[in-house]
């Protein structure tokens, strides 16, 4: 189990730096008015050429890179081009309320989607169908429809959450609460379709399975072969299915922070891709691997922990 | 000088908009933690006003301010040396008056306020502004270029400073209301503390750990500000709320009380009861830089300018890119500057017919094609009504995909002929600087004639000669050099039961002195 961890670890941050190195390059490759962008339009060439030289943009790339991973071995991920803001506080500012969105909206995705799909599966007939139905609707009505919905019935006619976020240093949770609670809906109605989906199919294959007969023919409750059995086996599909859905739920904030003016991680990346903030956008490329990179080795582990072949393998 | 990017104004047409380039909830059932006003305070001043901003300022340093929507946001800190009333008259702030010494209009000589103190304590004084002014030179801000003439900043006595020239600027008071006048702590100036933290002698001071980069900044009333009339709010939160959707959802329920909307929201807050305050700012059409014939031939030739003037339907364009708000011209000058001409708003008509003689005439009977940057995303919609009416008579355009971060940057270099953008219309002097002089982004080819050359002569010691300047405006008009379409208007929307918001000349979003409470 303990090489397994190390393995996933080694290959995790090889990934970590040939994604940097090949983002960092291409990103700095086409970083040709940055210095423009800064300044507007007002600025002389010349102010121009001295915020390059500023930054740092006049170096050639490899000189770049190499500053840039001298830093990045000590966290340093250096400012904001625009608002000289360091990238670590930048981010450490905004990861916070991304994840008690993206993880709040897993754990209900994870607890909904499997009483649902387990429903489906073991019910079938009308139910299944219903289930299927929904499914199939969650999953075609994009997140962000279902976000301006929201905001139109629960925030303006009725008036009970916030349109915007108002989340800010020491805010409640109360705040919390209130500025996340509809964007969670809207990402968990989009999340929960498919994961049933899976779900439910995965509940279908165990139930066909031998071992299930045999549990039954020696008059095993339903209800103990169901939770402590068919959930176990069942299990390692779900728990790809929700990682495949956790990091999905990462890129899917990014309209809905817009939508509902969340100061997270999302809205982040796009200010900082559409306006060229070098910085800001590796930190962002550093902290989406590592994010998908942690989430695969916890399911991992959680696999191992739950299926004892998968230890070896 | 341009108050916004292209991607703003294209917002008209996307729907998810985003920039880069503009209270207690009067909704009362709203959760909202943040906004615990203390309800008069004991004071006249108005409670709390949130404000929905479109732009946040890259650095508190006064000398990063720039214009518009990243001007207001200093204006809560920092007092500029003069001040600028809504109707852009310069009026006494931290300086009393001010006048040139001598006459050719090179050395300005500004009485200073003796009564005011910044923020950390510091005394405003003589060596204040010369420091500010010199920090404003070293420090690359975008609005480095106002400080271009300056040749030498003197502390004459405590309360006296004088500004001396290397060329004479009919803009340098202007400038001085501006972010040039922006006065910032002597001991904090080009520190990185100042970067986060604004320190000034304005009205409000910033509460720190209340604000949040890309997200809100929250100010507070300071106490013993030297101008109670300009102090009218106990508190003024601005939200940083860049889409237009989060906008107007916030306006209708109440969590902001005022903010910028666009052709495509504005019904949603008048069905809300929300008051309108509607200006102009900007210009929007083509730029047809390539006056000399460098990179196409053709635009050498009047006729065919000003083919391209008489190809457009303006008052559809602007039914279909402006939401119908705004005025149609042919002019790149304001209404607002010395060098409006009334009857030069309609100087081109629509009129395909004439556009193709003219064509013609000039030898192009059987077409041209122009190439023409297309800014990625949210410029299709634009690009295609540029190519559809310009195809009506006879002109090709040829579209270059260009991302929205580069656009500006590649308009400078040079590689485009001609190209659409939406551009602010300042004062006279300003509009030329930024139009026609051979140092700005705008004049890519650096095109100039004798005319032009004697305009700016003129403006030059006297930035509001309007017989200079209406000819200037009247030779780059019929000249063609300009494919102007219409001024848009600003849709600024407000809770008019809780604010009153007086429009600021030239400027995106009014100065924050121009919201009153309403009692």
């Amino acid at each position: 189990m303990l090489t397994m961890i190390l393995r996933r670890l080694a290959s995790g941050v090889a990934v970590l730096i040939v994604v940097a190195v090949l983002t960092f390059v291409l990103l700095n490759l086409s970083a040709g008015n940055v210095a423009r962008n800064i300044l507007g339009d007002q600025a002389t060439p010349d102010a121009v050429a001295a915020k390059n030289a500023e930054l740092g943009l006049d170096q050639p790339v490899l000189t770049r890179l190499g500053d840039w991973l001298s830093g990045a071995v000590h966290l340093d991920f250096g400012k904001s081009f625009f608002t000289n803001e360091p990238v670590f506080t930048a981010i450490g500012s905004r990861l916070p309320v991304t994840l008690a969105m993206v993880i709040a909206s897993i754990l209900l995705i994870a607890v909904f989607a499997t009483l649902l799909g387990m429903l489906a599966a073991v019910r079938r007939g009308w139910v299944d169908s219903a289930v299927q139905v929904l499914a199939i609707v969650g999953n075609s009505i994009p997140g962000f429809v279902i976000g301006v919905l929201l905001v139109w019935l629960l925030a303006i006619t009725w008036q009970v959450f916030n349109a915007v976020s108002n989340i800010s240093p020491g805010s409640g949770v109360q705040t919390w609460v209130g500025s996340l609670t509809l964007p969670v809906i809207a990402l968990v109605i989009n999340g929960l379709a498919s994961a049933a989906q899976q779900i439910r199919s995965a509940f279908i294959r165990q139930l066909d399975q031998d071992y299930v007969r045999t549990l039954r023919s020696r008059g095993i409750s339903e209800r103990e072969i169901l939770f402590k059995h068919v959930l176990r086996s069942a299990a390692p599909a779900g728990l790809t299915v929700l990682s495949l859905q956790f990091i999905g739920l990462l890129g899917g904030v990014v309209i809905i922070e817009s939508i509902f003016a969340i100061p997270g991680m999302g809205r982040l990346a796009v200010d900082a891709t559409t306006k060229g903030d070098l910085p800001i956008v590796m930190g962002v490329v550093i902290y989406t691997v590592v994010v998908v990179i942690v989430v695969n080795l916890i399911v991992d582990i959680i696999n191992g922990w739950l299926n004892p072949k998968v230890r070896v393998s | 000088m341009k108050s916004r990017t292209p991607f703003a104004a294209a917002g008209l047409a996307s729907v998810v908009a985003l920039t880069l380039a503009a209270c207690a909830s009067g909704g009362g059932t709203t959760p909202s933690d943040s906004s615990s006003a203390p309800a008069g305070g004991g004071s006249d001043r108005g409670g709390t006003l949130t404000l929905g901003i479109l732009q946040e300022p890259q650095s508190w340093d006064p000398a990063q301010a720039h214009v518009g929507h990243r001007l207001q946001p200093f204006q809560l800190a920092y007092d500029s040396l003069i001040l600028r009333e809504p109707d852009g008259t310069l009026a006494p702030m931290l300086a009393t008056d001010w006048s040139y010494t001598d006459d050719a209009k090179t050395v300005l000589e500004l009485n200073l306020r003796t009564d005011v103190t910044f923020s950390d304590g510091a005394p405003f004084n003589a060596d204040a502004v010369v420091a500010n002014i010199e920090h404003f030179k070293t420090d690359n801000g975008p609005q480095a270029g106002m400080a271009t003439a300056i040749d030498s900043v003197t502390a004459v006595d405590a309360d006296t400073v004088d500004i001396t020239l290397s060329e004479p600027d009919p803009a340098m008071e202007y400038y001085l209301s501006q972010a040039l006048g922006l006065m910032g702590s002597p001991d904090s100036l080009g520190t990185d503390a100042m970067d986060r933290l604004p320190v000034g002698t304005g009205p409000y001071t910033m509460v720190a750990d209340k604000s949040v980069v890309g997200s809100q900044y929250v100010f507070v009333a300071r106490d013993g500000y030297w101008n109670p009339d300009l102090q009218k709010w106990d508190e003024i939160d601005l939200k940083l709320l860049p889409d237009v959707t989060a906008r107007v959802n916030a306006l209708v329920t109440g969590e902001v009380d005022a903010t910028l909307l666009d052709g495509t929201t504005f019904q949603q807050a008048e069905g809300a009861g929300k008051t309108l305050l509607e200006y102009a700012t900007d210009w929007q059409g083509l730029l047809l830089f390539d006056r000399d014939g460098t990179l196409n031939p053709a635009l050498k030739d009047v006729r065919v300018r000003q083919a391209i003037n008489y190809a457009f339907d303006r008052k559809n364009l602007l039914a279909q890119l402006g939401g119908g708000k705004g005025e149609v011209t042919s002019q790149v000058f304001g209404p607002d500057s010395s060098a409006y001409v009334p009857e030069l708003d309609t100087y081109y008509t629509y009129d395909p017919a004439k556009a193709k003689q003219l064509l013609a005439d000039a030898g192009y009977a059987n077409g041209l094609t122009i190439e023409m940057p297309l800014f990625t995303p949210g410029g299709e919609t634009i690009l295609t009504f540029v190519a559809q009416q310009l195809a009506d008579v006879g002109i090709t355009v040829k579209q270059t995909q260009v991302p929205i971060a580069d656009y500006q940057g590649e308009l400078g270099k040079g590689n485009f002929a001609a190209a659409w953008f939406s551009l602010f219309q300042g004062p006279t002097w300003v509009a030329y600087q930024q139009l026609l002089s051979d140092t700005t982004l705008y004049n890519p080819f650096k095109s100039t004639s004798p005319e032009i050359q004697a305009a700016a002569q003129a403006l030059r010691t006297n930035g509001d000669d309007a017989e200079a300047a209406q000819a200037l405006n009247r030779y780059v008009t019929e000249n063609a050099w300009f494919a102007p379409w219409f001024r848009p208007s600003q849709l600024y929307y407000y809770d008019a039961s809780k604010v009153a918001v007086v429009a600021q000349v030239q400027m995106a979003v009014p100065s924050i002195y121009n919201y009153s409470p309403v009692s």
